[in-house]
């Protein structure tokens, strides 16, 4: 939903110069509407055209291209290339999924079909937004230009290894417990908790100072940590 | 001294087009499918939230399916039904220094062709207090009644909601920074009269730099 916005307003002024989305193109005398006296015309012609595509497109045309983004988000964990484009256009619908299918992995199931695991959901689905809020908050404390949300994304996207083994997880405790199956999952775990870490930093070390990384870094690994530490002690 | 607009909402036949133009210009509700996902989703997250209990016992399968429905009325309200029946968007741009930014934007009304008809405006609007206000109650109710493991549930409700609501009045108040002025006048349009054109204007959006990351 990310849209060039043609600003090129200094920080400090007050006026951000939104796009007028003048779909009507009549009185171009609509814009003057000098009360405040600091309002100037921003570049029209240019923003318009951008606009439209997007104000007037179809609402499936909508539901792709945000489906879209988010597949290519989930593609950008996988293999992660350097693509500041692609994180800059952030949505959190795959931390929300993320979240939400881990949370249900990690239900207990209980022999009393009243408590089905509730408290378990309820506490996985809350540390890992909380985790993610508090650990963003962090990385912004340490660098103010860090957009808040941009970060929340990234760091949700990254959960995906981690679920990953938990699926894994998952298959092993269905399959006969031997040694082999359990060093496999171990190794496993080891693995994608490896692979959290390193594409989180990857993108929230960057924007630090060279002496604040570890500061940025401890967090980030403590959250997946954490996460991790649900999964290995997972016991149905 | 400002100008005087065409009141938008007149139906006035100034254009000697097609008939379909006219219909639309005349018709109550421009976006029957719109307004109907608007409410829907909003209204569904509620209503399963309140009888969760008559329907199934299981706690996860009520949670998934509200969080669901809270994402799908966010995501609708804000990308499509605000657009539709309003004219009114926003969205958070990151520029390439990795500042995040706020953007909102109204869409103009045009002498001939109005943002939005009253019904709609009205439906949107309601709709969109209302909801954040019921969650508001059951946010309370699930704090006193001490069910806890709800209250994820009703704070992601609220938050979700009440984003959408912020943002929208944000987009309308323009350059309105009294936003005490701004509901009152509010209220009262959507309750005795149509809304006045000086309202879908978008003047300077000074000062608005509020949620700068």
């Amino acid at each position: 939903m990310a849209k060039a916005a043609e600003s090129s307003g200094e920080p400090g002024t007050t006026w951000p110069r939104p796009l007028f989305a003048g779909l009507s193109d009549i009185s171009i005398s609509q814009d003057i509407l000098v009360e405040e006296g600091e309002f100037t015309i921003p570049m029209r012609s240019h923003i318009r055209e951008f606009d439209r595509s997007t104000l007037n497109e179809s609402v499936q045309n909508t539901i792709m291209r945000d489906l879209k983004a988010v597949g290519k988000k989930f593609m950008h964990v996988l293999y992660p290339r350097k693509s500041n484009s692609l994180l800059r256009d952030w949505d959190l619908w795959g931390p929300l999924i993320l979240c939400v299918t881990l949370a249900l992995m990690l239900q207990r199931s209980s022999v009393d079909s009243e408590k089905d695991g509730g408290p378990q959901f309820a506490e996985v689905f809350v540390i890992v937004w909380f985790g993610a809020v508090t650990t963003t908050l962090n990385s912004k404390l340490l660098e103010r230009n860090l957009s808040f949300f941009q970060s929340l994304c990234v760091l949700g996207y990254r959960i995906l290894p981690l679920t990953v083994s938990m699926l894994v997880c998952q298959l092993v405790l269905l399959a006969e417990q031997g040694p082999i199956n359990l060093m496999v999952w171990l190794f496993v775990v080891i693995v994608m908790f490896a692979w959290s870490i390193a594409a989180s930093t990857a993108f929230l070390a960057d924007c630090q100072p060279p002496n604040r990384k570890a500061l940025a870094i401890y967090p980030v690994f403590l959250f997946y940590f954490v996460i991790n530490w649900m999964i290995l002690t997972f016991t149905p | 001294m400002k100008q005087a607009l065409v009141d938008d909402t007149e139906d006035v036949s100034l254009d000697f087009g097609n008939e379909e133009e006219l219909a639309f210009r005349k018709a109550k509700i421009r976006h029957p499918l719109a307004t109907f996902f608007h409410l829907f989703f909003r209204v569904s997250a509620i209503v399963t939230y309140v009888c969760c209990d008559w329907f199934s016992r299981s706690f996860v399968g009520c949670f998934v399916t509200v969080l669901l429905l809270l994402s799908f009325d966010f995501w609708s309200v804000k990308n499509v039904t605000g657009r539709l029946l309003v004219g009114l968007r926003w969205w958070n741009h990151i520029d390439e220094d990795g500042k995040g930014r706020w953007i909102f934007e109204a869409r103009k009304a045009s002498p001939q062709r109005s943002v939005a008809t009253e019904a709609e405006a009205r439906i949107f609007w309601l709709g969109l207090v209302i909801c954040p206000l019921i969650w508001t109650v059951f946010f309370f109710s699930t704090l006193f009644s001490l069910k806890l493991e709800w209250l994820a549930l009703v704070i992601a409700g609220i938050s979700l909601q009440a984003a959408n609501l912020y943002g929208y009045i944000l987009c309308k108040m323009g350059g309105e920074r009294d936003i005490g002025k701004i509901t009152a006048s509010f209220l009262s349009q959507m309750v005795f009269q149509t809304a006045s054109p000086r309202d879908f204007q978008k003047p300077g959006l000074k000062g608005l730099e509020i949620h700068k990351h």
